[in-house]
């Protein structure tokens, strides 16, 4: 500190200010995505949704276009993939700075709107911002909650079996609406004896094909409050699949997981496996096979159990740019040229005038076109079986559970009783 | 240990002239040390203490981000202590803990023994070995694992040679935590170098001294480095093991952020994170954090009792 040992006044301001900017630094950087309106009237919005890149890339398309066409609205996008999302948004959420427009689904809805974070939309489409018209087959339903409109479908998706077309055809099965589980299984067999790969990917942790062979079964996976089945029942069907991953039919649980964040479908170690039809283009991109949809197998012969669900947009309720919020939803759900970009990444397009706009050329999406054409025709389409809050946890929590049925580690009547006890907990929280 | 120094000693003739001066300029001295501080000070106040005196009060309430917590007593602790997953997490970590850090350990120590001896090269040897401890915490490195340890990579190749078929380690619920394991052990560079200064500082004519009565090469490490090493060796336990508790990252990453397979890699703090951030039991999660630091401060406490038994300050070191 040089000759002198005394301090100068000089020093003892320079580390104040140097102190002062340090701080002041962190204060602009902490309230950076504050987002209010400059001085020549131009509003940001932010916009956050979950997915790959294919998805990134058309979003920000459609929200230069936004841009474009509404010159005072700026959309700063954020997105991440599935998990992380949530993540984010759950602590985003909390903290009272969630992005003010937001993917969502319906496994979230009652879980944010009890949380007071979701703009009831009625309003501002009563104030001329958003149109609620134009909606595809009462889908517009998927976003209501206690009679307020919290999501706006962007899409309309059901569940579906992918298949590996080559390998279908090397065993020579061919799945038919109305096939039973037991022909699907008998399928499975026919799989294993001539393509020597099992048939299934582990269909019994998912719990979107759970719920649907309980709606089969006249039950459903949630009701307004709570499980829609019973312990036994969740016992019985890890069993037959823990019988069937012992017997080979389903995949080896072990070689899944060391393939993820692949599917075992697409890298070729089973022939089939249940997800949302418009998640199956990501195989094509994956897998080196032909992919294809196929119906799902029913009880009675005739009733899949199937309904269409959907990916919407929500508003954050505490937005400061409201009506800003609601006309970029309105724009996104019902523009054609939007829906041009979009294409089926979402779902079939929730609007008639998307769902026009766009005429699919390639095979994959002109799939999950024929598909959910085929399900309508089939009249087996019913109402969306309830989501009450909590439904997210135990969803991830049935996934986890199945998965240590599959390895073995827990006795099926063990996991059935594990998961009522989660599941209780996440129905209180 | 003897490598702190002491400050060197104020030249003399230099005091200020007058005492009351001086405690003047004492304090401004003490103003400008404070204000260049205080961005880390209030970094700390606001960053560190605050939240984890927050999270103390957390852990006794029930608290889900949104609405405002809910004084429930002990209710955390004992769901916590009944809690099967929590049972698992406890039971991982501590396998973890138990085989990881005395596995390292070893290998950083053999490793200094050889690079202490004087030869060509050394410290391109030193760095080489220093380097994965560098990038050994990275999420790359995590992937890099995920490959190296499944289904036909390398390590699955390997023991094939050998004649076991076990697969992958990745999806295998029995040997996961193993290949997490080897990940620790594989970044043993830091405790190495600590060793590294501690064999140097062992003083050449005891060796000389033994090597004249007679003492063989096994005898001279038993007898001599080990003992004159201990508070080298002591200090490495403690941070590796304090290190090893709190492991996550490599456990999120290999397991494809599942902490699974059928919770085979649940350390605690993932559980933590799951239960914190998933699913926002954040006074669930407080609690498990509390009962972390009480646990880690136990185990501490243990070794440092311990050393009375078996760390040898040498008088003769200084």
């Amino acid at each position: 500190m040089g000759t002198s040992r005394n301090v100068e006044r000089r020093t003892i301001l320079k580390a104040a200010g140097a102190s002062a900017t340090a701080l002041g630094l962190a204060a602009t950087t902490g309230c950076g995505g504050d987002g209010g309106a400059s001085a020549d009237g131009t509003v940001t919005i932010r916009y956050a949704w979950w997915g790959g890149e294919p998805r990134a890339i058309a979003i920000k398309k459609t929200i230069a276009l936004f841009e474009k066409k509404n010159p005072k609205i700026k959309v700063k996008p954020e997105f991440t993939d599935y998990e992380a999302f949530w993540e984010k948004f759950q602590t985003q959420a909390s903290g009272g700075n969630p992005p003010d427009v937001f993917q969502n689904a319906v496994g979230f809805l009652r879980k944010y709107d009890k949380r007071g974070v979701l703009m009831d939309l009625k309003s501002q489409a009563d104030a001329g911002n958003l149109n609620l018209g134009a909606f595809r087959n009462g889908v517009l339903a998927n976003g209501q909650v206690d009679g307020k409109q919290v999501g706006i479908p962007v899409g309309a998706n059901t569940m579906s079996l992918v298949v590996d077309l080559k390998a279908f055809q090397k065993a020579g099965v061919t799945p038919e609406f109305g096939w039973t589980w037991d022909d699907y299984f008998a399928a499975l067999q026919k799989i294993q004896d001539r393509v020597k790969i099992a048939g299934d990917t582990g269909y019994f942790a998912i719990m979107y094909l759970y719920d649907l062979y309980l709606r089969q079964n006249g039950k459903a996976f949630f009701t307004e409050s709570g499980l829609g089945f019973t312990e036994a029942d969740l016992t019985r069907w890890w069993e037959d699949g823990y019988k069937r991953v012992k017997a080979g039919l389903v995949a080896d649980p072990k070689k899944i997981e060391q393939v993820k964040p692949k599917s075992g479908l697409s890298a070729g170690l089973a022939a089939s496996e249940f997800t949302w039809d418009n998640f199956s283009i990501r195989y094509e991109g994956e897998g080196d096979s032909d992919y294809g949809l196929a119906p799902i197998p029913t009880t009675d012969g005739k009733h899949t159990g199937q309904y269409l669900g959907s990916l919407m947009l929500s508003a954050f309720s505490g937005s400061k740019h409201p009506e800003e919020a609601a006309r970029f939803i309105d724009f996104m759900v019902h523009d054609p040229e939007v829906g041009e970009i979009m294409g089926y990444d979402r779902g079939i397009l929730a609007t008639t005038e998307q769902y026009d706009a766009f005429t699919p050329t390639d095979k994959t999406n002109k799939g999950v076109r024929a598909y959910e054409e085929k399900v309508a025709a089939e009249g087996v389409l019913g109402k969306i079986t309830p989501h009450p809050s909590g439904a997210d946890v135990v969803e991830a929590a049935f996934l986890r559970i199945g998965g240590e049925v599959a390895q073995g580690r827990t006795k099926p009547a063990d996991a059935a009783k594990t998961l009522f006890g989660e599941a209780k907990a996440a129905f209180a929280g | 240990m003897t490598l702190v120094k002491e400050a060197p000693a104020r030249p003399a003739g230099k005091r200020p002239a007058a005492p009351a001066a001086g405690r003047r300029g004492r304090r401004r001295e003490n103003l400008a040390g404070y204000l260049f501080m205080s961005p880390w000070i209030a970094g700390f106040l606001l960053l560190t203490a605050g939240p984890m005196i927050a999270s103390l009060y957390y852990a006794f309430t029930s608290y889900n981000l949104f609405t405002p917590p809910r004084w429930v007593g002990l209710d955390n602790f004992t769901t916590m202590f009944q809690d099967p997953r929590w049972q698992r997490s406890v039971e991982v970590t501590l396998k973890y803990v138990v085989v990881a850090t005395p596995l390292k350990l070893l290998l950083a120590l053999g490793v200094a023994l050889l690079l202490a001896q004087s030869r060509r090269g050394q410290g391109l040897y030193r760095a080489a070995f220093y380097l994965p401890s560098l990038i050994g915490a990275s999420v790359s490195v995590g992937f890099v694992w995920r490959a190296l340890f499944s289904d036909d990579a390398i390590v699955d190749r390997a023991q094939r040679v050998l004649g076991v078929d076990v697969g992958g380690w990745i999806g295998n619920p029995d040997y996961v935590l193993y290949a997490l394991v080897a990940l620790s052990v594989w970044q043993f560079g830091a405790p190495m170098v600590i060793f590294l200064a501690g064999l140097k500082q062992v003083p050449r004519e005891l060796y000389e001294a033994a090597e004249v009565d007679g003492a063989g090469a096994l005898r001279r490490f038993w007898n001599i480095t080990l003992p004159m090493i201990s508070p080298v060796l002591f200090f490495n336990v403690l941070l590796e093991s304090i290190h090893a508790f709190q492991v996550f990252g490599s456990a999120y990453v290999v397991s494809n952020t599942s902490c699974g397979p059928a919770d085979a890699t649940l350390v605690y703090t993932c559980y933590l994170y799951q239960k914190g951030f998933k699913e926002a039991q954040m006074g669930f999660a407080s609690a498990m954090a509390w009962t972390l630091v009480v646990a880690v401060a136990l185990v501490t406490a243990v070794l440092f009792w311990s050393q009375k038994k078996w760390v040898h300050y040498e008088e003769a070191a200084k």
